[in-house]
């Protein structure tokens, strides 16, 4: 059995692998943009739902940390004459990381309620502080940069083109995705679910819970920021709506979507998200009510989301009912 | 030094809004362990409303009375059929349905009336100032101040000195014997839920005026009644007068003695409850 899943692992990623490579000769440039968008909001809401599916913490300020990269990444570049494609990156994330750090000891004294109110009164914070201190972050006006070549010794590898910069984000996010996935696996990551469902008894197993629960916040936060730095690489612009309270709704509407029980459930969701809203958008100028309708039907009648009904549909294609109630039974 | 009174009834009157929005907002965490998401939404609808009621019938008055009730129903609709059948599911899902109200509320509005400020524009002695031992004062202020109070009284009146209020009470410290003994919970529930809603509703009706009714009233609101709540303690009346109060003159002293720093203040102040106690000053320790 065991054996078994490996190789299908095994196959889905070189699939991935090869489809990535092989989609930027076969899609127009227009589709690759949103290709890429739509890898960088993957990596964004993965990260969310690392805090709300597997660490039970729902939170309504993730764009904090997005934001907090995507307004780092900006300021550095342009305020850091000749920084490296990489400097910068790594500048960012270490801000975020400590950003996350220090907001989390403050926030994760709480938890269920109070913790989701206190992550919007943070990311009103950010906001007004992106929004206020006019003369480093623009402002309503925003910030604009040029992407930085990457040069590797003896080389410069341009990055001004979309195909370009497509592959660059598939491979970075792709192997943070990946690591992501390993880190749910290892017994830190198995520590976090066990305690959602039962913190007391993980408490008596001699696991400090606190240690744990800010080990994950940070690691969300800094996938998070690494999302949004990417994302102001990508439109070589920050703007405020990057740590907006709007920004902290798409990463909710897209788990919500996809569905929170799973790994590959915010990826699904960030996939039909992005493509619903390029679709919508062309159609009417409501599109965000649309989106609203969705979330509340998918609330009341889909509460595992499109990845939950996936994996119901294959189970029942499949005729392996004891598999399925088996999983209910994990979750 | 003359602005130091004007202030502090400028801040009186914020205070005054902001207990009638996070009045209701705290109550009904009490009771139903649900932070409502869209109860700034609320607040918002009844800006909204009470905007085209006064430009149907021209009578402000009018807007005091019907678009509370309006929100009392629409508050009491969302509790009976969205957010009573994520019960079962637990908090997060309630939150998450609240939120999605709130979301759907405010696309509706930018949907109905426009992605823009609208201007509330009143007539007759409403507009004009009035003299308060040698300073002019503008009477729509004091009507709001006075407003809020009398909400607040009818609501303490109506809390500690009938059954209804007793049973509400009750239902905050323990909704399950509350249930045991007899009452019909869900019913108190749904109750609650849509008073809340009015109450909000009205805030919105008075801040209208003063305030620009515009689609992100409710996030701005919802963020201040938050820090209310988490200050004063969550499910604590007295405990949100006294942030409310706080608050309020906190805000309109800063934007008077530091303008930059005015939202920082709030914010600080919060942080420091956090550090000190953080289930607030009027909270229950857990």
């Amino acid at each position: 059995m065991k054996q078994r899943s490996h190789a299908s692992l095994l196959a889905w990623g070189t699939l991935i692998l090869v489809a990535g490579v092989l989609l930027p000769l076969a899609v127009r440039q227009y589709q690759l943009a949103i290709l890429t968008e739509i890898i960088i909001f993957a990596l964004f809401a993965v990260s969310y739902n690392l805090l709300l599916g597997y660490a039970g913490l729902l939170s309504f300020g993730h764009a904090m940390f997005f934001g907090t990269g995507a307004y780092t990444v900006a300021i550095v570049i342009n305020h850091i004459p000749s920084l490296s494609f990489f400097g910068a990156v790594i500048l960012s994330l270490s801000v975020t990381t400590i950003t996350g750090l220090v907001v989390g000891s403050f926030l994760l004294r709480h938890k269920g309620t109070p913790f989701a109110l206190l992550t919007l009164a943070f990311n009103a914070l950010f906001y007004a502080i992106a929004t206020k201190w006019h003369s480093i972050t623009g402002g309503d006006d925003g910030l604009s940069i040029f992407r930085p070549d990457i040069n590797i010794g003896f080389a410069q590898l341009s990055t001004s083109s979309i195909p370009a910069f497509y592959y660059i984000t598939f491979i970075i996010i792709g192997l943070v995705m990946l690591f992501s996935w390993y880190f749910t696996r290892t017994a830190m990551g198995q520590t976090v679910l066990l305690m959602r469902e039962n913190e007391e008894r993980m408490k008596f197993l001699g696991y400090n819970t606190n240690v744990s629960r800010l080990i994950l916040f940070v690691f969300t936060g800094f996938l998070a920021g690494l999302a949004g730095i990417f994302y102001a690489l990508f439109f070589q612009f920050t703007s405020i709506t990057a740590i907006s309270i709007d920004m902290s709704t798409i990463v909710l509407l897209m788990v919500i979507i996809g569905g929170t029980g799973s790994f590959v459930g915010p990826i699904i969701g960030a996939c039909v998200y992005i493509y619903l809203q390029d679709f919508l958008s062309d159609i009417t100028d409501r599109w965000p009510f649309i989106m609203g309708l969705i979330f509340i039907f998918m609330i009341l009648y889909v509460p595992k989301g499109l990845s939950g009904l996936i994996y119901s549909l294959i189970e029942r294609l499949r005729g392996r009912r004891h598999l399925s109630r088996k999983v209910e039974i994990a979750e | 030094m003359g602005e130091i009174p004007v202030f502090f009834l400028h801040g009186l009157v914020y205070a005054g809004l902001l207990f009638l929005v996070s009045s209701g907002l705290t109550l009904v965490f009490g009771m139903m362990n649900v932070l409502n998401l869209a109860h700034a939404a609320f607040y918002m609808l009844g800006a909204y409303f009470s905007y085209s009621v006064l430009n149907i019938t021209g009578h402000f008055y009018l807007c005091l009375i019907i678009c509370p009730l309006f929100l009392f129903i629409l508050g009491m609709l969302v509790e009976r059929f969205l957010l009573r059948r994520v019960h079962v599911y637990g908090h997060v899902q309630e939150l998450l349905i609240t939120f999605g109200v709130a979301y759907i509320i405010t696309e509706s509005v930018k949907w109905i009336w426009g992605n823009y400020p609208l201007g509330v524009n009143l007539s007759g002695f409403l507009t004009g100032s009035v003299n308060l031992f040698g300073l002019f004062y503008p009477v729509y202020r004091l009507f709001m101040f006075f407003c809020a109070v009398f909400i607040s009284l009818i609501m303490a009146m109506v809390l500690y000195k009938t059954k209804i209020g007793i049973i509400v009470r009750a239902s905050v410290d323990d909704t399950e014997m509350v249930n045991a003994l007899g009452v019909n919970v869900p019913v108190v529930f749904t109750a609650v839920f849509g008073f809340g809603a009015a109450l909000s509703g009205f805030a919105g009706v008075i801040a209208g005026p003063l305030l620009t009714t515009y689609p992100g009233m409710a996030a701005e609101i919802l963020v201040d009644a938050f820090v209310v709540i988490v200050i004063g303690g969550m499910g604590s009346l007295g405990g949100a007068i006294v942030a409310s109060l706080m608050i309020g003159e906190l805000q309109s002293f800063g934007a008077l003695l530091f303008p930059k720093l005015s939202l920082a203040l709030m914010y600080m102040l919060m942080a420091a409850v956090l550090i000190i106690r953080p289930s607030g000053l009027f909270g229950e320790e857990q």
